[in-house]
């Protein structure tokens, strides 16, 4: 049986929900696909969510301001659509960047200041009345607790913090695709559900359709990889398509840690997003008044890139897949146990690990591809949650642009940003583009 | 008073456990103090908060990484371990004498106290056995404990909830049940306190003991697997809500 579509999207995670909604909007007869049974149940389902507007680069920090207007204005981004689940909800808390040799706050601070970002700079006492159970000593370098040197006692302070009182997270990520779906749907959206897609077909040099496991053939004229850590396989379907990437994704393992909150400290309603470079971690609140402590992927830690299809069938290895390693559990605990000492840290590890879809410099590509009328949503490398309505409809409308005559490559599409006063130049994000020196190279993008 | 705390290190209860062979387990997991030795070690520390001079010592027989079992332990209190090493899996019989021996090396005990069982062979044994050899008095499934007049007083509790008071003459052993207390998290401040503490560690063969003449052995390991019947709770938010607390009370009898 063959159906016909004007577009397919491959995913329907946080980022591939919203390219459906837009490009629906725009009258496009959209299919979205997915292996797994619901919208957002896949790397999407382990994000920790968080909308914070610091970034290397000034483009990722105007679409991430961006984004958060989004975030605090869901219900009518979804054009007030019902969702038997509820709603997903953005909890402001505000977000603390700790000023130290881990982040390049200066860099940071002149994004903010070229792109309006509502910010001020806090002493070390500030920040102590803000967060009465930090310890703000200085403790860069950031080491592995198995290195005699990680107990070393501190011997200066830090400088500060730059607070954004916009920024929190968002306390249901995969509701949050869900809702993104059901707003796709009434604007006309399908989506199927345990439909894995094996191969991209083509015809006369052009994309013609997906293939899924089973043997159905689906056409459409366009095709869309929005296949989370599974991207790079699904760019190796299609012809051309991986080759003619300069910059390349592969997925990485990621965990994140759940602490409890020191006794008699109400983190969950007083407690700050913060990114602490100078200990490597982020972290956010999470109800239970508990800690949930990511990684800022500092050099020490090995990094362990996998197969997902691996991972997510447990394969890796016991206690490797997706299960915690004790290592790291005391590497993210002790580290950030070093801000917070009286942070309890609990024998039984416990937490989240999923896959980053990390690209060669750790900047997501929003782009066409060499196969005309296949697209690609990839290397969001664990920083791209907070920007997924705005990519939905960045890509819709690079989507659009380019099915209409546009040779994005020679003149990329400038997306003029609905909230904000700005246009990005979709290039940024290109394929094509040389490894960008700028960015981080970790998380914080 | 000496207060020793047999501590066993085991596979994390949220790991994947693999049946190797039929007769072990894949041990590339994580392995952690055992959950019931935490509430051993909380009692022990509290007991010695009671009586100034008093020294809490971790007892493991384990493999080497079994230290950070112990060192686990002195986060949560203790002052010092004692790891006997071994690569063997030994029955309680020769756990218990290896543990009797160790402890006698180096003191003679106030109050011994165990968890009241090992999540892994979850034979409730070992503390009995120790009891015996030591000829002490020993309840299993302790939720309160008090020492008053140079006695123990015990309140044990059986299946059904049934709780029977004892009064036993000190030196005794302790089984801690869940109940007996809430074990404290370690803080990050505990851990780099107590990364100092001393641990005397040496081969298993160094306690010089001759070995029991019962045995008892493990010749097959089957994994359990269990049939789940999953059923759908429908209604509104508030009877759904009421449902599960049915549930969890009568059914999982865990409310
Ligand atoms: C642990 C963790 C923490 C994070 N924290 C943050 C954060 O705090 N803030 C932030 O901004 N970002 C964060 N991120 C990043 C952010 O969550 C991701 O960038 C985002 O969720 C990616 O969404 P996605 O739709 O691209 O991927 P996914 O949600 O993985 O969706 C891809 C979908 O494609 C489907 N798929 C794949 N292959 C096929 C196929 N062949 N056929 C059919 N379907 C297929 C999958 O089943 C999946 O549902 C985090 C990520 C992780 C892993």
């Amino acid at each position: 049986m063959t159906r016909k579509y004007d577009a397919i999207i491959i995913g329907a995670g946080v980022i591939g929900a919203p390219i459906a909604y837009e490009l629906s909007k725009m009258g496009y007869k959209t299919l979205t696909v997915d292996k797994l049974a619901d919208a957002g149940e896949g790397s999407t389902a382990g994000s920790c969510a968080i909308v914070r507007a610091h970034y290397s680069t000034a483009d990722g920090v105007a679409m991430a301001y961006e984004g958060f207007k989004y975030w605090l204005d869901w219900e009518n981004y979804l054009d007030h659509v019902k969702d038997e689940k509820g709603l997903a909800r953005y909890m402001n808390t505000g977000s603390l960047l700790l000023k130290s040799q881990g982040h390049d706050w200066k860099k940071v601070k002149k994004n903010y200041n070229e792109i309006g970002v509502k910010y001020k700079e806090l002493t070390v006492e500030e920040i102590k009345t803000m967060v009465p159970v930090a310890d703000l000593h200085e403790f860069w370098p950031v080491r592995r607790p198995e290195d005699p040197t990680f107990y070393d006692e501190p011997t200066k302070m830090l400088e500060g913090a730059i607070f954004c009182p916009e920024g929190g997270y968002v306390n249901d990520p995969t509701l949050s695709a869900h809702n993104i779906m059901r707003a796709a749907e009434a604007k006309g959206a399908t989506f199927m559900f345990n439909a894995e897609v094996v191969d991209i077909r083509t015809k006369d040099g052009r994309t013609a359709g997906i293939t899924l496991k089973d043997g159905t053939q689906i056409d459409a004229p366009i095709v869309v990889n929005v296949g989370g850590p599974h991207s790079f396989k699904i760019n190796k379907m299609a012809p051309g398509v991986w080759e003619g990437c300069n910059i390349k994704t592969k997925s990485l393992r990621h965990e994140v840690m759940y602490c409890p909150s020191p006794d008699g400290y109400d983190y969950l309603n007083d407690g700050y997003h913060m990114s602490d470079g100078d200990v490597g971690c982020y972290v956010r609140p999470e109800v239970g008044n508990t800690f949930l402590i990511g990684s800022e992927d500092p050099a020490c830690d090995p990094k362990e890139w996998v197969d997902p299809d691996d991972f997510y069938a447990g394969k890796g290895g016991l206690g490797r897949d997706n299960v915690l390693t004790e290592a790291q559990w005391q590497a993210q605990c002790f580290r950030f146990g070093k801000r917070v000492p009286d942070l309890p840290v609990p024998n039984q590890p416990k937490g989240v690990v999923d896959l980053y879809d990390c690209s060669d410099d750790w900047i997501p590509v929003y782009d066409k591809s060499d196969l005309p009328g296949f697209y690609m949503a990839v290397g969001t490398s664990g920083n791209q949650y907070k920007n997924a309505p705005v990519v939905g409809r960045m890509m819709a409308e690079l989507i659009d642009a380019c099915e209409k005559g546009l040779d994005h490559d020679k003149e990329p599409f400038q997306y003029k940003f609905k909230y904000i006063t700005r246009s990005t130049n979709v290039g940024f994000f290109s394929r094509k583009r040389q490894i960008n020196r700028n960015s981080s190279f970790s998380v914080n993008g | 008073m000496k207060l020793f705390v047999c501590v066993k290190h085991v596979p994390d209860s949220a790991a994947h456990i693999a049946i190797i062979d039929h007769i072990r387990i894949d041990e590339n997991i994580s392995f952690l103090l055992n959950p019931y030795d935490e509430h051993a070690l909380t009692e022990a520390v509290r007991i010695r908060e009671m009586n100034p001079g008093s020294e809490v010592i971790a007892v493991c027989l384990g493999k080497a990484d079994a230290e950070k079992t112990l060192r686990s332990a002195m986060a949560m209190g203790a002052d010092r371990g004692i790891l006997i090493k071994t690569d063997k899996r030994h029955d309680s019989i020769e756990t218990a004498l290896a543990l009797k021996t160790a402890i006698e090396q180096d003191g003679s005990p106030a109050l011994i106290f165990t968890g009241k069982e090992s999540i892994d062979d979850q034979g409730m044994q070992t503390l009995f056995r120790l009891g015996a050899l030591f000829d002490f008095p020993a309840a299993t499934n302790v939720v309160r404990l008090d020492i008053v007049s140079g006695k123990a007083v015990t309140d044990t509790e059986f299946s059904g909830g049934v709780v029977s008071t004892y009064e036993m003459s000190l030196p005794c052993v302790i089984g801690a049940g869940k109940r007996l207390n809430t074990p404290k998290y370690p803080t990050v401040r505990d851990v780099m306190r107590s990364r100092k503490s001393p641990i005397q560690a040496f081969e298993f063969s160094d306690l010089n003991m001759e070995t029991p003449k019962a045995r008892m052995e493990v010749i097959e390991l089957i994994p359990y697997i269990q049939k789940r019947q999953p059923k759908e709770i429908t209604g509104s938010p508030s009877e759904i809500a009421q449902k599960i607390v049915e549930i969890l009370k009568n059914e999982a009898k865990v409310l």
